[in-house]
């Protein structure tokens, strides 16, 4: 089969460039408004880190499955999460101002304040920042490892077309899976539970996961869809890939509501006061409104949209519920993390759209500069064929 | 009388070229019979997409307002209770039976909708009577059924799937 593995002309070298000057203009014009409110600055930066962050980790998740089940329908689109997960070196190193602002985000970093919170005194010995700052080495040091090493056997195997690279990433997709399952809910402990230090939900890991599983699928198969548009990957990635991407889209729809609503409903019914806390910032002003919003377009929407195996196989469709998900996930975690800024409403500031149009831009910027350098898809795959012949009953 | 007149084919590979061509050659009364499904047969033999999704979607909806309504009523009508403290109509303790009761009521549509498009269960069915038929069509034969509401037709047809690569071929009546 004819198919072009390579990336070349616009996507190749002017968008990584655009990406990268779009990107620099978005975090000099956050940091130069930031300074001014720097507590507005460190929550809108975490939203929108969060965001790239919970996508690359679902793609890494996504690439860890695909080898722990050794599915083989995937292995033609298995090449865009590993770009998506490999840049998780980047989201290490966008992690900085997040430590930087450490004290606007979470009070528990605060020592004299902690002295005089019974609460928090108790949860010191886990919440503190060396502790917190060894954990997110940890994190990191994980995560980096995990997506270099599925990284490194695929792209090698491009070259030398050794089945035992397969082997060997089915081998530590076990390990990898366990490990990837305890950081990611301690990460999600530990960046986003922690903003309401009193606040406990042992949910809240499962609950990020969801969201961010859904949003990567959107995202590779808005990946794939971007290339399609520009002529690549026609073949490998054909309306059946799409069609198995929109019913694993359409199981995690599922799976964010049942999630969402568990964590609320458990809380809800038992009524106690430092659970509900959440619940009762999140919901106060219009916030509320925000909340209905999010389930409305978050799952009702889609749900009906996706149901049908007709609409999964348009792609004019399916991009659109794609576009609408992700959209929805940036909305979901400003919900998620905002309250705790702003009390009482939602309140839109500029800083938001601008840390939002920094890391995007860095964050596409890197990730199309490394995937013009490689093969679109695993070009020696033993079950590369598998994956191109393969056909929905 | 009606009748039908059964060829068995080599291979699914054989019977896909035969669904195309019975089509082709304007047989409306027609089926193929395959111990497993064969990719394409659906457009080679011109069905169209079944309706099963849609009777699905209306068993879920059912259960749905069902599930929800029968709460709702109970909990505020039939038998008030206040439970912790909260309101008679809270709906969010509603959800998982309503959740519930939708995933049954769509399963439930998905099986019996499934057996009455397939008109099951069958007991009997006068292709049974075909001798190669009844031995293979579960494990490892590959045939194609042509009925028609004439008797006098059966010779024409048998010449048809002859000429098609059929073997084994005869009519059954009822």
């Amino acid at each position: 089969m004819a198919e072009v593995n390579k990336l070349n002309g616009f996507l190749e070298k002017r968008f990584p460039k655009i990406a990268l000057v779009v990107g620099i203009i978005g975090i000099c014009g956050a940091i130069i408004l930031g300074r001014e409110d720097s507590t507005q600055f460190f929550y809108s930066y975490l939203v929108s880190y969060l965001f790239f962050l919970t996508i690359s980790l679902g793609a890494l998740f996504f690439v860890i499955i695909q080898h722990l089940t050794r599915a083989g329908w995937s292995v033609g689109l298995r090449r865009i999460p590993e770009h998506l997960m490999a840049n998780l070196s980047l989201m290490a190193v966008l992690f900085i101002p997040i430590l930087l602002g450490l004290h606007d985000l979470y009070h528990w970093s605060d020592t004299a304040e902690v002295l005089h919170d019974a609460l928090l005194l108790k949860k010191a010995p886990f919440l503190n920042v060396p502790f917190f700052i060894v954990r997110a080495v940890l994190y990191f040091a994980s995560w980096i490892w995990l997506a270099r090493f599925f990284f490194k056997n695929s792209t090698d195997q491009d070259k030398s077309g050794d089945k035992g690279l397969t082997l060997s990433m089915q081998k530590v997709s076990a390990v990898a899976i366990l490990i990837y399952a305890l950081t990611q809910t301690f990460s999600a402990i530990d960046w986003i539970m922690s903003l309401t230090p009193h606040w406990f939900s042992t949910m809240i890991g499962v609950y990020i996961f969801a969201g961010g599983i859904l949003t990567s699928i959107c995202t590779i198969s808005l990946i794939a869809l971007l290339l399609r548009r520009f002529g690549y990957l026609r073949e490998t990635i054909n309306v059946e890939h799409y069609h198995d991407l929109g019913k694993l889209i359409f199981g995690f729809v599922i799976f964010w509501a049942y999630i969402g609503f568990s964590q609320y409903f458990l809380i809800w019914y038992a009524n106690i006061p430092e659970e509900t806390e959440w619940y009762l910032h999140h919901i106060s002003g219009n916030w509320n409104t925000f909340a209905i919003f999010i389930i409305v377009f978050h799952f009702v929407v889609p749900f009906f949209l996706f149901a049908s195996r007709h609409a999964k196989r348009n792609l004019k469709l399916h991009t659109g519920v794609v576009l609408l998900l992700i959209t929805m996930h940036f909305f979901e975690l400003y919900w998620v993390v905002m309250p705790n800024f702003s009390h009482h409403g939602i309140h839109v500031s500029s800083l938001d759209f601008l840390c939002f149009l920094g890391i995007f831009g860095i964050y596409t910027s890197v990730l199309f500069f490394r995937m013009g350098k490689f093969s679109l898809y695993p070009l020696k795959d033993p079950r590369l064929k598998e994956s191109q012949d393969f056909i929905n009953h | 009388m009606a009748i039908s007149v059964i060829g068995e084919f080599k291979d699914p590979t054989e019977l896909l070229k035969a669904a195309k061509q019975t089509r082709k050659a304007g047989y409306e009364a027609f089926d193929a019979h395959s111990p497993f499904p064969i990719h394409g047969m659906d457009d080679a033999m011109g069905l169209k997409g079944s309706i099963l999704g849609w009777v699905v979607l209306c068993g879920g909806l059912t259960g749905c307002v069902a599930g929800f309504g029968l709460q709702a009523w109970v909990a505020t009508e039939a038998y008030p209770l206040v439970i912790s403290g909260k309101p008679l109509f809270s709906y969010q303790a509603f959800v998982p039976v309503t959740f519930e009761v939708t995933v049954l009521f769509s399963a439930f549509a998905a099986v019996f909708g499934m057996f009455g498009l397939n008109k099951l269960p069958q007991l009997y069915n006068r292709l049974f009577k075909h001798k190669s038929f009844s031995k293979k069509a579960t494990s490892h034969g590959f045939f194609i059924s042509i009925d028609s509401e004439l008797s006098d037709d059966e010779v024409s047809i048998v010449e048809f799937l002859k000429s098609i690569g059929a073997t084994n071929v005869s009519g059954v009546k009822e």
